[in-house]
């Protein structure tokens, strides 16, 4: 068998570690955003050759390491060796010409060059300054036939599946002269049968010497792949183990952190009336949902990303357009054609991004916790300066964001706090049913808890809460009814506690 | 949480900021009078400042629009041709006997109308603002020389033409104009809701939606108020020169945009006054104005103004930059 690197050898380096021994250390790397933490200073060695997997939960600081390697963003504080020397990484031009590379959940290619142009970009072979495409797309076929892969070179990329895609991004990185490959969540998006060709080139870079970097979720990937593992928990590295000495329980235990009751404050109110019922609402990237909110009970959404819930959301919020099925607000049939109509009804949307939906990041905090009430602020033609002030400091204050003042800007806070301003904004506005999505991604322990306790607190108000999370344990924990998404439906039901987390995770996977 | 204990000590933005970059502004403002004022004789002689207070205030009204309309983080390339397209308007409506109250109305009407077409072009068509407003750019000067068959229509009207030479307390009337567009423009932006939803969409407009602002209406909105402050110059200057002619202030949109941003204005939206064009209208008046009596070449003063957008400018990104 010939191996990869002697089909297109770009980068000739020979290898400079022995197998099993250290090829990338980090003593003390450290990353913070602004006030930040979002990783804590970690040592962690990866060896030569081995498969090395590292596990989390969303926000745990997986992917701020990946940036790390990858020279994507630049370190705060720490060291890295690689091959016993100090390096500093500084940018992916950097990262790559050392031979460390990724592969993304999504893939960042050029959608509309082929896939021989995008598995030569910006390594062009060339002849008298023109490119010479032949020879380009011979040597690539080359090498995705070598694979096994029976993929068509001179095919445009954007022809290709989104697995088809990972492939040729892996394809991509291996003839690079790679030595160091990271795989982010690489499955996400992969069909089963897709998967298992990327695990067999994920063993044959590794039988070359590659050292494997692999993150992911899915513990039975982890298992069948890894040497060893490494776990994070809120940007912490909690430790490394190696496979043969761990199970699933040990690394979930070391995953989630265990003051799991501490944290999730749930208090069982009495069920009030049904809030919002729908029936059969369809629209674009969910199907046929029927669920309902009653006053005073949390309903939890769970399910992977893509699988429907926020769409149901903002299908739900008025947002985007509901194809079918019908929407009953307090047993009257409804239709919410916008927002504004959604929040006249008393429906309130933390979306899923505080960033690209939830703030205007460049404005002060005042502002954005005032958006929504401006109509009721006004009187004549002016805003009331007075109400507005005292609304917006009331805000800040109950909700304990820690700003000298309304004035600053919602960009200057840390994800917590600005997490406090989108939830802020609905409080001030007043609702009946409220829709947190994602409320606590890339929020720090003692603001969930406070984010959790506010939420008892709506709930004793009379509110209703549809919680859509990814993390588990929270909707798990918190949810009185939880329902799981996979691929815009709603594929089961459960009451508190009622399934195990395996059972409700592998109803979101679909195993 | 000591993580947190660190955001107390986040940048305190800056109440007196804009104060303070409109005052810098003003300095700069004073400062190139004084110094026009020592140089030469002729500056502080009531008919050039007369002079120089017309040439501003057909800019500083364009600058306020077009300032609305950049917030939204859009851009109004047509504004120069709405002034020329105007004054054909007025001049044509006038000749055809229409009276004079009732055709000014008209024209601005018009000016609403270019406005709604150009947010109907983004909102409804999905088109970028550069690209339809570009487009306007060019038709509506067509238009207006189809109409005038490529000449121009001279304006006998004298109560209409008599307007811009006329001073009212000893200044003149053509800079009230700024003060009449100014005091509502300043209540609208920084006063009234409409204001902050103006901000709002600049800022993030998909935030601004989920938040019950109707951004396709903010946008209606600028564009409909940028087209009509243009309409109005028009009426201005058709009473200054005398003539509708559709060919008339070419390149005034880039002095607009100029202006706007000399006064402080992000063109990434979400970052904007009311002062700040105005003064940034009446720097650059002051520039061409005191070149002219100074005997620099019309050529340098193109460059002059060239570098000083890009002195300004950066140093108000500087300034930014410091108070993140």
């Amino acid at each position: 068998m010939t191996g990869l690197h002697d089909i297109t050898k770009l980068h000739a380096e020979g290898h400079p570690v022995a197998k099993g021994e250290p090829i990338l250390e980090l003593r003390g790397l450290q990353k913070k955003y602004g006030a930040v933490e979002a990783l804590k200073p970690a040592n962690i060695t990866f060896l030569s050759g081995e498969v090395h997997a590292i596990v989390g939960e969303n926000g745990a600081g997986k992917s701020t390491l990946i940036k790390l390697l990858t020279g994507v963003i630049r370190r705060t504080s720490g060291e890295v060796f690689w091959c016993g020397k100090s390096v500093q990484l500084a940018t992916p031009t950097e990262a790559i010409a050392r031979g460390i590379n990724a592969v993304h959940q999504e893939v960042v290619l050029c959608r509309h060059l082929t896939v021989a142009a995008n598995m030569f970009l910006g390594d062009e072979i060339q002849a008298n300054g023109l490119m010479r495409k032949r020879a380009m797309t011979e040597a690539a076929q080359a090498v995705l036939d070598d694979l096994g892969f029976n993929l068509p070179a001179g095919a445009l990329l954007s022809d290709l599946t989104i697995g088809q895609q990972q492939l040729v991004a892996t394809a991509r990185a291996a003839m690079r002269g790679t030595q160091f490959l990271i795989f982010d969540e690489p499955t996400a998006y992969l069909t089963r049968q897709e998967s298992a060709q990327l695990f067999r080139l994920i063993r044959r870079l590794q039988s070359e010497g590659v050292t494997i970097v692999y993150i992911s979720h899915r513990m039975e990937e982890v298992f069948e792949l890894a040497d060893r593992v490494s776990v994070l928990r809120d940007g912490t590295h909690v430790g490394t183990r190696l496979i043969g000495e761990t199970n699933d329980a040990e690394l979930i235990s070391m995953m989630i952190n265990r003051t799991i009751e501490q944290i999730y404050h749930k208090e069982h109110l009495p069920i009030g009336e049904t809030i919002v019922e729908t029936r059969g609402l369809s629209g674009p990237g969910f199907d046929d949902i029927s669920l309902s909110v009653r006053a005073g009970e949390i309903v939890g959404l769970y399910g992977l990303i893509g699988a429907g819930r926020s769409e149901f959301a903002l299908g739900l919020y008025g947002r985007q357009p509901v194809s079918g099925g019908e929407i009953f607000w307090q047993g009257d049939k409804v239709k919410i054609a916008n927002e504004r109509k959604a929040m006249d009804l008393g429906i309130a949307l933390a979306p899923e991004s505080r960033r690209d939906q939830g703030l205007c990041l460049n404005l002060p905090i005042g502002l954005n916790i005032n958006l929504p009430i401006f109509d009721r602020l006004t009187k004549g033609l002016t805003i009331n300066r007075r109400r507005e002030i005292e609304n917006a400091d009331k805000q800040i204050s109950d909700l304990k964001i820690k700003t000298p003042t309304r004035r600053v800007l919602a960009s200057a806070m840390s994800g917590g706090n600005q997490q406090k301003i989108v939830i802020g904004k609905w409080l001030s506005h007043g609702a009946k049913l409220f829709i947190f999505d994602e409320p606590t991604v890339g929020v720090d322990v003692g603001t969930k808890a406070e984010i959790y306790r506010l939420f008892a607190r709506l709930l004793e108000q009379g509110a209703g809460i549809i919680l859509i999370s990814s993390y588990l344990p929270e909707v798990y924990e918190l949810s009185d009814r939880l329902h799981v998404f996979r691929q815009g439906k709603l594929v089961a039901s459960h009451t508190y506690r009622s399934a195990s987390h395996e059972e409700v995770l592998t109803q979101a996977i679909g195993v | 949480m000591s993580v947190e204990t660190t955001t107390e000590t986040a940048p305190v933005p800056k109440r007196g900021m804009n104060i303070l970059f409109g005052l810098t502004l003003l300095g700069l403002l004073l400062f190139l009078w004084l110094l026009l004022g020592m140089s030469t004789t002729s500056f502080w002689t009531s008919n050039n400042i007369s002079n120089l207070l017309r040439q501003g205030s057909m800019t500083a009204i364009l600058a306020v629009g077009q300032t609305f309309v950049i917030i939204t983080a859009g851009i109004d390339l047509s504004v120069g041709a709405v002034v020329g397209f105007a004054s054909v308007t007025i001049a044509w409506l006038l000749q055809a006997g229409v009276p004079l109250w009732p055709a000014m109305g008209l024209t601005l009407l018009v000016g609403v109308a270019i406005g709604a077409f150009h947010a109907f072009g983004i909102v409804r068509m999905g088109l970028p603002a550069f690209i339809i407003t570009l487009a306007t750019l060019t038709s509506l000067r067509g238009i207006g020389l189809l109409i005038t068959n490529g000449s121009t229509i001279s304006i006998s009207n004298d109560a209409f033409t008599d307007f811009s030479r006329a001073d009212f307390l000893g200044v003149p009337s053509l800079f009230w104009m700024v003060l009449v567009v100014a005091v509502p423009a300043y209540i609208f932006l920084h006063l009234s809701r409409w204001g902050r939803y103006l901000f709002a969409v600049g800022s993030n407009s998909e935030a601004a939606r989920l938040s019950g602002v109707n951004v396709n209406r903010t946008i209606y909105l600028a564009y409909i108020l940028s087209s009509t402050c243009a309409a109005f110059v028009g009426l201005l200057l058709a009473s200054r020169i005398g003539i509708g002619n559709a060919t008339q202030a070419e390149g005034w949109e880039l002095q607009a945009i100029a202006s706007s941003v000399i006064g402080g204005t992000s063109l990434f939206g979400a970052v904007g006054s009311v002062h700040g064009p105005l003064l940034g209208a009446f720097i650059l008046a002051t520039i061409n104005n005191g070149a002219n009596l100074l005997n620099v070449n019309s050529f340098w003063q193109r460059i002059i103004t060239g570098a000083l957008i890009i002195i300004i400018v950066y140093f108000d990104q500087l300034r930014r930059r410091a108070s993140r």
